[in-house]
């Protein structure tokens, strides 16, 4: 074991957790907004948009991550540059595009799908009488789903949407594959020069570790904190 | 005051409603009565529109609804002279017992907040859960929660409440507590229609004693005589089937608990 090589490499691959961050955070970011929208879409049963949002969530479902990354990773760029260039005469760089781009946006499109099943089990949990309640008193449908139905789905959503988080975590260490230098890269790039492959991946290891415990906490809290209604009665 | 002519539901095939008809003046306490599946969940959800009827007419002080060509405004501002109070309570679940009540006063009739406040604190205390304001329904009890469900309906102050079985999913010992104050309710003179099975509290309570079977009104008569002289066959099968021991002795056991 070369503890130096560890020691060093352990610096540097923590160089690569912003990258893993940003990755997590904007792909969270994008798909709670339209995983929401695309539950919203399989509750009411849109017309149109219904089918195609339950055939893209078992699509993205289905697949496994690395496949939709490498998939996403050798097709997009090609296929809009097709788009881009050859029919609109942009003139854009497509393949210069920062791949950390593409790294978000595949995990959004993950995170959208499985989000929306989780919104929607979560907004079904709630006992319709809830809403026929606020209608009685006067609130209006947009009324109840904000301040009534969304503050409950939310609070039995959180526990999955920790899980997603942590599994989204995870799954950046993928990006390597589309040349993102986030921990995994890094962590592998430096252990290629001399093969100690093994150090690398207790740091990676690690790291992981570190994150995924921090992530936890967080969500822990989070769900004690949004759902102080559901404290037991202390009498 | 309220008017209902012909209203008729069918569940699929199953006619559940065969065309009610019902008349309710101001301050009248109509008890509604009837055997399981007779339709009375299915009649007061209906008068709210909560699951609409099929056909008839609603005739509610000046506004006139068909039933068949209601429109969303119409339900709106029929919705607004009612209050509903729901077997299993329904309060919200992410909201104190207080913010319960204040919630259809602030959102719902755009009642400014501090006036709101204390409209609600007056309705919580009424029912005899001032100190319990700050607790969510999570913390409350059955009986508890219910007297949330009932001031939250009654602080809007609407023209007619209706309460579906407001006590069965109560434990027996906090059936009391709860009847107490629907006659608090019926005392002040608010007009309620009331779906039950404790008789004893129908007979005491009530103006008029309506009995359902089938999905028709059998019979509807003042409580003394409804309960003493029952006319049609129907009625009285059902009366006699209630062991005659609970409605002679249950009877007042909610005035001996008292609230506050
Ligand atoms: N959503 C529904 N779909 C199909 N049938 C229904 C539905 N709701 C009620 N029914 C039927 O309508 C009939 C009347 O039901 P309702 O709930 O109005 O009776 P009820 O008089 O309130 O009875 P209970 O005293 O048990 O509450 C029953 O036969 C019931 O099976
Ligand atoms: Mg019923």
């Amino acid at each position: 074991m070369n503890t130096t090589f560890l020691i060093h490499t352990f610096w540097l691959s923590i160089s690569g957790i912003p990258l893993t961050i940003l990755i997590t955070g904007a792909a969270l970011l994008l798909g709670l907004p339209l995983g929401f929208g695309l539950a919203w879409i399989k509750i009411r049963k849109i017309k149109v948009l219904y089918p195609l949002a339950v055939a893209y969530t078992s699509l993205i479902r289905a697949t496994p991550m690395v496949l939709l990354i490498l998939l996403f990773y050798s097709t997009l760029p090609s296929f809009l540059n097709v788009i881009i260039n050859k029919h609109f005469h942009l003139g854009i760089k497509v393949f210069d595009i920062n791949p950390v781009i593409y790294a978000i946006i595949v995990f959004a499109l993950i995170a959208i799908a499985n989000l929306s099943e989780v919104f929607r089990s979560a907004i079904l949990t709630i006992d319709p009488g809830q809403k026929e309640a606020a209608l009685m008193v006067g609130l209006s449908p947009t009324q109840i789903y904000r301040r009534i139905i969304i503050p409950q789905a939310l609070v039995s959503a959180i526990p999955n949407i920790g899980n997603l988080t942590l599994n989204i975590l995870k799954g950046t260490s993928l990006a390597f594959m589309m040349a993102v230098p986030e921990i995994t890269a890094v962590a592998k790039t430096a252990a290629s020069y001399t093969y100690n492959y093994t150090e690398a991946y207790i740091d990676i290891f690690v790291i992981y570790f570190i994150l995924g415990a921090i992530l936890q906490v967080i969500f822990k809290f989070l769900e004690r904190y949004l759902g102080r209604h559901k404290l037991k009665r202390t009498a | 005051m309220l008017t209902v002519k012909n209203f008729k539901k069918k569940y699929h095939q199953h006619e559940v409603l065969k065309g009610i008809d019902m008349t309710i003046e101001k301050g009248d306490v109509v008890a509604l009565l009837g055997p399981s599946g007779s339709g009375k969940t299915t009649f007061l959800r209906g008068l709210a529109f909560l699951t609409p009827g099929d056909s008839g007419n609603i005739i509610f002080d000046d506004q006139k609804i068909d039933i068949q060509s209601a429109t969303a405004n119409d339900i709106k501002q029929l919705r607004q002279k009612m209050g509903f109070v729901f077997q299993n309570f329904n309060l919200f679940a992410n909201k104190t017992a207080l913010q319960n009540v204040e919630e259809g006063l602030v959102i719902g009739h755009k009642i400014p907040k501090a006036e709101a406040k204390q409209i609600a604190q007056e309705a919580l205390k009424k029912v005899g859960l001032l100190e319990f304001s700050d607790h969510f329904p999570s913390q409350l009890s059955g009986g508890q929660a219910q007297r949330v469900g009932i001031a939250r309906a009654a602080a809007l102050n609407p023209e007619i409440i209706l309460l579906d079985e407001p006590t069965s999913a109560l434990d027996p010992e906090l059936v009391a507590d709860v009847l107490q104050v629907i006659k608090q309710l019926a005392d002040e003179g608010k007009t309620m229609i009331v779906v039950t099975h404790e008789m004893a509290f129908a007979r005491d309570v009530a103006d008029k004693v309506v009995f359902m079977d089938r999905g028709l009104v059998v019979e509807q008569n003042e409580p003394a005589e409804f309960f003493d002289h029952p006319k049609s066959p129907r009625l009285k099968e059902f009366l006699s089937r209630i062991s005659a021991a609970s409605v002679a002795n249950n009877s007042f056991e909610y005035e001996k608990s008292s609230v506050n």
